[in-house]
Order: structure tokens, then C-alpha cells, then sequence
């Protein structure tokens, strides 16, 4: 029996989690098994870092597992493994409070997907690591059982089933036609209906406008830590499956109306919310719809998606964590210091001039047309506007306050900060054809200044408009009337119109069967009677 | 010896079975010994077998019974597919019992009945021709009787008598196609499948009909299906062994005898069976599993739950793919082990917390962790999500359905995963994170009851984990379509 052939180090990112996850099962370890998770996703980022060109196989795992690293793949394994690691350490203050083992395993398990689906190279590897990342995700979410925590998963889970089921069905449509498992080939014959599903599937994940709806629910709803892996990692493992199957052109116009609305409609909608995850959770929709729209352009736009990603989950990571760090702030320089470092990572993401944000949207700009280019700036104005909301509703509730160890508390999202703003840099030679010297022209700092200049004015304007406006609306309250305190998966999905109408269908559909099977049943003959039908026919026949 | 090893096989669950009947109530060390015995050395006769029959080695043995009626038995990879999945199973299940019972009473009646079960399933795995076949399916419908029956009471009372009164009319109209079938075409053994070319199309027809009413009430198919959500008033160990090994699989596996075996792919196709037969398991899968969904009983939902699962085997074995035919296969054994964990666990709860409403799961999950965690397990392989087994029952359902050219069919799997976690997450939900009751009081010191359940959901995690690999089901299931089917 080989166990695997290749290089070991692609199975052992992925396993590695998996044990830890299983030592935070153990009896001993389970109050303390948050404190394992920063070392889970290091052989990932020694892998990122280090490059693998072989194939790994496990051929006796699942249907036959296949591994290997794509130069986009090593970027976001890069970004993951960096941010799982950095949200695992503002996970530490956790340790010892309850359920914290649940949180631990379910995180292992989570980011062991998310991994995975970066590394896969054929279908079914990819399918049970988007399976992994989905569904373990949804422990993240309900972990605080609040409400609205539980209500919030309740939405997701059913969501993400259909999106897995939508995945599940377009793979197998895409592995007949092209005979083989290996997600190249299958790309290369894909017909439009999976191509269709796949799009649902990973637009789901992705935060692709109309199938977001779950986003602004569930990141919110999750512990800080949590929320910023789902923001800046998990929604990525959508991205890349885009990244990963959808031929060049497929869908392209839908893709890009579809990411344009969201680039836009989120950004602003996000400006009706009071709630700070609630506003990063809108920009990223806004963020992902924007990449999706890239991919949608294709050509060389799209090669440079996952290096604008890479920007993205760091920035977005860090503004999340930012949140957690401000709640905990006591003293009025330390919410200072915080709303400083969430400034300037706004400030990127944003594309403010020289940030790593910057370098983003000039690698991208590079591929597209002159009114593509417009858009973007466009959409960098949309972005500064909901980023200085954010940083607004950072400032509002106070906190808890005065959390021990503060300061290294704010060095995780500082750090995070600091990966967003550098990283890029260190790459930019390798995903883009210009020198460095042309980031450095006055054009194209203009080009990265004027929009978040231009936002100014704007943002302004809505801060005086919500000193005279009455509090914010709630988001549950937005989106629709849900029905509360929902026990089933089943129930509770279903804005108070449709929920009445459902359930009266429900209702007698369920009904009918119901006296269908019940006359069946007390027809005690129904035993007798079909083999007597069937013997009546053949003597007929005979 | 390789003649006699098929017999051996059978004594194996029969010898002690016939001893425990004579034996004394009290007599609880040495039946139970006897049985375990039994169970363990039919187990090692398999692992041995296993390892024969890979390497290309097949037994067949023939015992006349009377002039003309001859029992044939043959160990084939498919025979000994099934036959490992009821040895294995029935080891676990005696370990279970033998705790789940007690010091109550009847319980060499029980057992006596049980191991004849057993044996039952044995012969109907090993049977080599549709008579020997027929013969032990008619002793499996009245071995089962009594097991159902078992606590006496007025509901077991009268899920038995449905089951009878299900089982017998079909068990004629099997026996009308036996003989009908034989009469054109001489004695029908599974090695050597009847010529059918000259046989009228019409009648064959009718008799392809006969055959899956006849197979297909113990596999409950819709309509036929009534009886299984009843026989729920029999005791845990027996639900569970009826739902994953003996009645309802025995029903599968005749299916599958009978298209690869008796009819073989080529006249089914010709004859246009297979597509009404495949339509026939697809509202079979939807309907148990809308029918799941309205149920408050654990054990209940399970049923239905049983018989929108099995088809899947049957619609495997109708989409006359190879690889719908090994995603069937499989499925034989992975439903065998993820139902099996279930019942286990729906006993369990019964047992030591005197649950047996759905409702009654609510925050069991932290006060009994590993039931909770093997039904958990085994209702998300059930579901079909990775890594557990069900999930490879799907993807090879799924392409099989596309080689036959029913892309149809991928609509029912996915409606079908959809449904399976509409009734089963809820339950996983009150397990886990639902408020407990304050009167209800749960424990787990009973080792010998959640053990089998643990040894069964790790069967169901290993065979998804190491579908690949050539020891797990799936390889077995191609290893079957390989050799008996392909060439």
C-alpha cells in the first residue's frame, strides 16, 4: 500500500490540522485547545513560502486525493495560511471559556478545508475540502448561540447545502463529460449548465450578489476571530473555485454586471448599517463583487485576481480584528492607537497612494479597457465612503473595556496591517509588468488618490445626515421580517411573506402524502392486491 | 475443502442457532457464547474467503434436496460482498443484543430466531441458482416473523401481521415467476444465465414485473414499502438488523441478482426495463424521504429513511452503468453500516434515557457524547456529505446516471441530499444544541451497546476516507463490476 507519492509537505498542511484537531478532543486539552491554533496552518505557510512543483498523491484517500500547487493557489495558501494563523492568536483569549473546544475542533476542521480547496487538483479533493470549509464554517458562526447567532446559522446552513448540492452536481456533469477527475481537463469541456451550477456554487461562498444574502448575517454573527477568517479567507476558497474552473470569457457579461452590482449596491447599502462587522461585512461583498466583475473581464485582469485577493484578506482580516481589539480597548489611547491601525488599513484598502491596495488596483488596471478603468475608480470611491463609515461605527459603542494584555492584543491586527500593506510590494515584480518606478509617477498616484478624495465630500455628508437621522434600521429588519426562534434547519428560512404562503403549501403538500401513505398503510390489502393486478394482466396475456 | 466451506458458512449461524433453541432461559454464558462463537468464527471463515476469492478463487457446492430441486451455493465476489457485510454486522449486532436484552425473558427464542435469520441471509447471499435462492428468502419472511413479533405485545402483534401479509402474497407471485420463467427456460443458475432470445418479449416483461414485486417488498419499494415503517415496534437489535442487513437488503441484492444475473444488461436495456425500474427507485427515494420528514418518532424517521435509502441501491443496479452498478454496490454496504450505527443509537437513547421521541433528543448530544457523535456521524454520511461513505454513493450514482444517459437522475440525488438534511441536521441540531429537558436523565454505562455503535460509524467514516483503497467497499463493489459484469 503506498500511502503517498510527491513531495509530503502538501498532505502534511493538510493533516496536520486535522491531528491537532484531534488532540483538542482529548479530555486534558479541550479548555486549552484554542491555543493551538496559531501552529495549525504553519506547514501551509512554509509551503506557500517554500513552492512545491511536483503532483502529491494519496491514492488509497477519499476517491484517490491529487494535490498541487497553482501559482494563484500558492498566493491565497500563502494569505490563509498567514491570516488562520494570525486569527488563531486573537482566538487565545478564549481558551477556558465555554465551548471552546467545539470552537477549536470546528476551526481546525474549517481551515483544513479552506486550505485544501487551494491545493486540490482534482474534483473530488476539492469537493470535500468546499464541503469542509462550508460546513464546518457554520460552527464559527452559531458559536455565541445568541439569537441572532442561531438564526444566522440557520440561514447559512441552508444556504450553503444548496450551494454544495449546486457544486456536487455540476462536477459530476463536468467529470462524465470530461472522463477524468483532474480539474484542468474538466475545465477545458465544461457545457453551460455546470458551468452554471459551479457559478452558483462558488458565487455562493464568494458573496456573488443575489446569493449574499447569508454574508451579512454569519460574519457578523461570529466571535472576531472567526469573522475575520470568513472575510478575508473562506469567501477567498468561492473566489478561487471561480478562479479555478471557469474557462476564460464563460459568463463574462453576467459575471461582471452581477460583480459591479455588488461592487456598488453593497458599498452603499453598507452605509444604512450601524454595526461595524456588519459594514465590513458589506464591504466585502462589495470587495468580492469587484473581483468577481475582474474575473468576469478576464484577460489580464483576471491573471491578477488572486494577487488583488491576497491585498484583500489580509486588509479585511485585520480591519475585523481591529473590531475586537476596539471592544476590548479601555483607556482613550488605546482606542486611538486601534482606530489608527484600522485607519490605515482602510486607507489600502481603498486604494490609497503607495499602500498595498494601491499596487492591487494598478496590478489589475493594467489588463483592462479605459472605461473599465473609470469603473474602478469609481468603485474606489464607493469602497472609501464605506470604509470611512466603518471606521465611524468603530468609534461608536464603547466596550467592555479594559482587557488585560491589551497591546499585544493590538499587534495580531497590526501585524495583519502590516502584511496587507507590504506584501504586495514584495510581489509586485512577479504579478506585474511594470518597474516599481511606475507606482511611484505622479500619474498613478493620482490615479489611486483622486477617488478616495472624492469620497470626502461624500462621507461627510452622511455623517451629518446621521446626526439628524433617528438610529440606524437593524439589518434583520432590512433584509426582512425572519421568523424568530426557529429550532429546525428546516424552518426559519423565509421572509414572513413567503414563510405563511410556504407553510400553507407545506402544509397540504405534506398533508396529501400524509393520507396517501396513510391509506396505503390501513389498505391492508394493498399487499395482496398489486400481485393480484399483476396476475390478472398475465392472465390476460396468456 | 472448497467444496465444503459454503456449507460451513451456513453452519455456522444455523448450528447455533438450532443448539440455542433447546437451551434453558437461564442458560444466558453459554448462549451467549455459542452465539458470539458463531458470529466469530463465520467472520473468520469470511476474512479468509475474502483473501481467497481476490486472489481468483470461487467455491460452489450442491446439496440435492429432492430429484430435480438441487440447492446450489457459490461464493462469487458479489455473494461475498453481501455475506461479509451480514457477518460483520450480525457479530456486532449479537454483542449488542446480548447487552440490549439482558436478564429479560424469551431470549433463546430470540436468539434461536435470530441466528436462523441470520442463516437465512447467509443462503439468500450464497445461493447459486433462483430456486436455492427462493428458498431462503421464503426462510428469511418466516424466520423474521417471530423477531418482530418478539415483545408480544399488541403493536408487535400487528407488525407482524402486516409484515406476513405484505410478505406472503409477494412471496407467491416471486414463486409463480420462478416457475414460469423455469418452465421456458430449464433451471436458472446465476453462473450461467438463461438464454432469453427466444423468449416473447411480452412475457418476459411480465415476468421481469412479477419478479421485482416479488423481491422488491422486502427491499420496500413504493408501494410496497408499508410494512417496514411498522415492524418498527420490534426491539432495537432487530430493527437494526432487519433495516441494514437482512430484510431489506436481502430485497436489494435479489434485484441485483436478477438484472446482472438472471436478465443480464443487454435484454433489460432491450426489453426497456431498466428506465421504469430506475423511475421506480426514484419515487421510491423521494417519497421515504418526504414521508421522514413528517415523522416525530425516532425510530420512525429512521424507516422511512431506510427505504428512500435502499433504492439507491436499486437504482443503481437499474441504470445498468458500471458505474451506477458500483455506486449500488457500495451503497449495499455503506447504508448497511451508516443505518446500522443509527439503530444502534436510536436503541441506545431508548435504553438509557427513555428516548424515543425526535423531540426528546434535545441536548443529549453533551450527556451521551459518543452515541451522540455516532449518529451524528451517521446521519451526515446518510446526507451524503464527505468524508463519510454516502458521499461516494452519490458521486458514482451521479456519473453512473450520466453513462446511462439519465441525467435525470442527478435532479432525485440532489433533491434527495436535500431532504436527508431537512430530516436529519434538525435532529443533529437538538442533539447538540437545544436546551435538555430537566426530567430527562441520560447515561452511557453500558460499553457493550455504544461500542458496536462506534465500530460501526468508524466502518462508515473508513469506507468514505479509504474509498480508493482496494480493502474498502467501493473497491470490492469494482472489483465485482470487474469481474462479473465487464467482460
Amino acid at each position: 500500500m503506498i500511502l503517498w507519492t510527491g513531495p509530503l509537505l502538501p498532505l502534511a498542511a493538510l493533516v496536520w490540522p486535522l491531528l491537532l484537531a484531534a488532540l483538542t478532543a482529548l479530555p486534558g486539552l479541550r479548555a486549552q485547545g484554542v491555543r493551538l491554533l496559531p501552529i495549525a496552518p504553519l506547514p501551509a505557510l512554509w509551503l506557500a513560502l517554500a513552492g512545491a512543483e511536483e503532483v502529491t498523491t494519496a491514492p488509497d484517500l477519499l476517491l484517490g486525493v491529487t494535490l498541487r500547487l497553482t501559482e494563484g493557489g500558492r498566493l491565497l495558501l500563502g494569505m490563509a495560511a498567514a491570516l488562520w494563523c494570525l486569527a488563531g492568536l486573537a482566538a487565545r483569549p478564549m481558551a477556558g471559556k465555554p465551548n471552546a473546544a467545539l470552537f477549536a475542533g470546528f476551526w481546525l476542521l474549517t481551515l483544513t478545508g479552506n486550505l485544501g480547496v487551494f491545493l486540490a487538483r482534482d474534483i473530488v479533493t476539492f469537493y470535500v475540502a468546499f464541503a469542509a470549509v462550508s460546513l464546518a464554517a457554520w460552527f464559527l458562526i452559531v458559536h455565541d448561540r445568541t439569537p441572532r447567532a442561531l438564526h444566522a446559522g440557520s440561514v447559512y446552513i441552508v444556504i450553503a447545502l444548496a450551494g454544495e448540492v449546486a457544486l456536487l452536481v455540476g462536477l459530476i456533469l463536468g467529470a462524465d463529460a470530461a472522463g477524468s477527475m483532474v480539474i484542468a481537463e474538466v475545465r477545458a469541456v465544461l457545457d453551460p449548465l455546470p458551468l452554471a451550477l459551479l457559478v452558483i456554487g462558488f458565487g455562493i461562498k464568494a458573496g456573488l450578489v443575489p446569493l449574499h444574502v447569508w454574508l451579512p448575517l454569519a460574519h457578523p454573527a461570529a466571535p472576531v476571530p472567526a469573522s475575520a477568517v470568513l472575510s478575508g479567507a473562506i469567501v477567498k476558497a468561492g473566489l478561487f473555485g471561480l478562479i479555478l474552473f471557469l474557462p476564460e470569457g464563460a459568463f463574462g457579461p453576467v459575471l461582471v454586471g452581477l460583480g459591479l452590482a455588488g461592487a456598488f449596491g453593497a458599498a452603499l447599502w453598507g452605509l444604512t448599517q450601524a454595526n461595524a462587522k456588519v459594514v465590513l461585512a458589506y464591504s466585502t461583498i462589495s470587495q468580492m463583487g469587484l473581483m468577481i466583475g475582474l474575473i468576469g473581464a478576464g484577460g489580464a485582469a483576471r491573471e491578477a485576481v488572486p494577487y488583488f485577493a491576497l491585498h484583500h484578506g489580509f486588509a479585511k482580516g485585520a480591519l475585523f480584528l481591529c473590531v475586537g481589539v476596539m471592544l476590548a480597548a479601555g483607556a482613550r489611547w488605546q482606542r486611538l492607537a486601534c482606530l489608527t491601525v484600522a485607519g490605515i488599513v482602510a486607507a489600502s484598502v481603498a486604494g490609497f497612494p503607495l499602500t498595498g491596495g494601491a499596487l492591487a488596483k494598478a496590478a489589475v488596471k493594467d489588463g483592462l479597457p479605459e472605461i473599465a478603468v473609470t469603473v474602478l475608480s469609481l468603485t474606489s470611491v464607493t469602497t472609501s465612503l464605506i470604509l470611512i463609515w466603518f471606521l465611524v461605527t468603530l468609534c461608536g459603542p464603547e466596550g467592555s473595556g479594559a482587557a488585560s494584555r491589551w497591546t499585544p492584543r493590538l499587534m495580531v491586527p497590526a501585524l495583519a496591517g502590516v502584511l496587507a500593506l507590504a506584501v504586495p510590494w514584495g510581489l509586485w515584480p512577479v504579478w506585474s509588468d511594470h518597474e516599481a518606478a511606475y507606482l511611484l509617477t505622479p500619474a498613478t498616484m493620482w490615479d489611486a488618490l483622486w477617488p478616495v478624495v472624492a469620497a470626502l465630500p461624500f462621507a461627510l455628508a452622511r455623517l451629518l445626515w446621521h446626526r439628524k437621522s433617528r438610529p440606524l434600521r437593524d439589518i434583520l429588519r432590512d433584509i426582512g421580517r425572519w421568523r424568530p426562534g426557529s429550532t429546525g434547519l428546516s424552518e426559519g428560512f423565509a421572509p414572513a411573506a413567503w414563510a405563511a404562503r410556504g407553510e400553507a403549501l407545506s402544509a397540504a403538500l405534506l398533508g396529501a402524502t400524509g393520507r396517501l401513505e396513510g391509506a396505503l398503510i390501513r389498505w391492508r390489502v394493498s399487499g395482496l392486491l398489486i400481485p393480484v393486478v399483476v396476475l390478472a394482466i398475465f392472465a390476460l396475456l396468456a | 475443502m472448497t467444496a465444503i466451506l459454503p456449507v460451513l458458512l451456513l453452519l455456522t449461524s444455523l448450528l447455533p442457532a438450532t443448539i440455542t433453541f433447546f437451551l434453558d432461559q437461564d442458560r444466558f454464558r453459554l448462549r451467549n457464547t455459542l452465539n458470539l462463537g458463531g458470529a466469530i468464527v463465520k467472520v473468520g471463515l469470511i476474512v479468509m474467503m475474502l483473501l481467497a476469492v481476490a486472489g481468483g478463487a470461487s467455491y460452489e457446492t450442491s446439496i440435492p434436496l429432492a430429484p430435480g430441486l438441487v440447492v446450489l451455493l457459490q461464493i462469487d465476489t458479489l455473494a461475498l460482498m453481501f455475506v461479509s457485510l451480514s457477518a460483520f454486522l450480525w457479530l456486532l449486532t449479537t454483542v449488542y443484543a446480548i447487552a440490549y436484552f439482558g436478564r429479560k425473558r424469551e431470549q433463546s427464542r430470540f436468539f434461536g430466531f435470530f441466528g436462523l435469520c441470520v442463516a437465512s441471509t447467509t443462503g439468500i447471499a450464497l445461493s447459486g441458482s433462483l430456486i436455492s435462492f427462493f428458498i431462503f428468502f421464503e426462510l428469511l419472511t418466516l424466520t423474521t416473523w417471530p423477531l418482530v413479533a418478539h415483545k408480544q405485545d399488541r403493536a408487535s402483534l400487528r407488525a407482524a401481521r402486516i409484515y406476513l401479509l405484505y410478505a406472503l402474497p409477494c412471496s407467491v407471485v416471486l414463486l409463480i415467476a420462478i416457475v414460469w420463467l423455469k418452465g421456458i427456460t430449464g433451471p436458472i443458475l446465476f453462473t450461467d444465465p438463461p438464454d432469453l432470445s427466444q423468449v416473447d418479449p411480452v412475457t418476459l416483461r411480465v415476468i421481469f414485473a412479477m419478479f421485482i414485486i416479488g423481491v422488491g417488498m422486502k427491499a420496500a419499494i413504493v408501494p410496497l414499502h408499508g410494512w417496514l415503517p411498522a415492524a418498527m415496534a420490534a426491539p432495537a437489535p432487530v430493527s437494526a438488523l432487519l433495516h441494514a442487513v437482512a430484510v431489506v437488503k436481502a430485497g436489494a441484492f435479489g434485484v441485483i441478482r436478477l438484472v446482472y444475473d438472471v436478465f443480464g444488461v443487454e435484454r433489460m436495456t432491450a426489453l426497456g426495463l431498466g428506465l421504469p425500474l430506475a423511475v421506480l427507485a426514484s419515487v421510491t427515494i423521494l417519497w421515504g424521504s418526504i414521508r421522514a420528514l413528517q415523522q416525530t418518532e425516532i425510530k420512525k424517521r429512521l424507516a422511512f429513511s431506510t427505504v428512500s435509502q435502499v433504492s439507491y441501491i436499486i437504482l443503481g443496479a437499474a441504470l445498468a452503468s458500471p458505474m451506477g452498478l458500483i455506486g449500488g454496490l457500495a451503497h449495499l454496504v455503506h447504508q448497511g453500516l451508516m443505518k446500522i450505527t443509527l439503530f444502534f443509537c436510536a436503541g441506545i437513547y431508548d435504553e438509557r434515557a427513555g428516548v424515543r421521541a425526535i423531540a426528546g433528543l434535545n441536548g443529549l448530544g453533551p450527556r451521551m457524547p459518543w452515541t451522540s457523535t455516532c449518529f451524528s456521524l451517521a446521519a451526515i454520511g446518510m446526507i451524503g456529505l464527505p468524508p463519510l461513505a454516502g458521499f461516494v454513493t452519490k458521486i458514482y450514482l451521479g456519473l453512473g446516471s450520466l453513462q446511462a444517459g439519465a441525467p435525470w437522475v442527478l435532479a432525485v440525488l440532489a433533491a434527495s441530499t436535500l431532504l436527508n438534511a431537512a430530516y436529519f441536521l434538525p435532529m443533529l441540531y437538538r442533539l447538540w444544541f437545544a436546551d435538555p429537558a430537566p426530567e430527562v436523565a441520560g447515561d452511557e454505562a453500558a460499553p457493550a451497546l455504544v461500542a458496536p455503535a462506534v465500530i460501526a460509524a468508524m466502518g462508515a467514516l473508513g469506507a468514505g476516507m479509504l474509498a480508493a483503497s482496494g480493502v474498502s467497499p467501493l473497491g470490492w463493489a469494482t472489483l465485482i463490476v470487474e469481474r462479473e459484469v465487464a467482460p
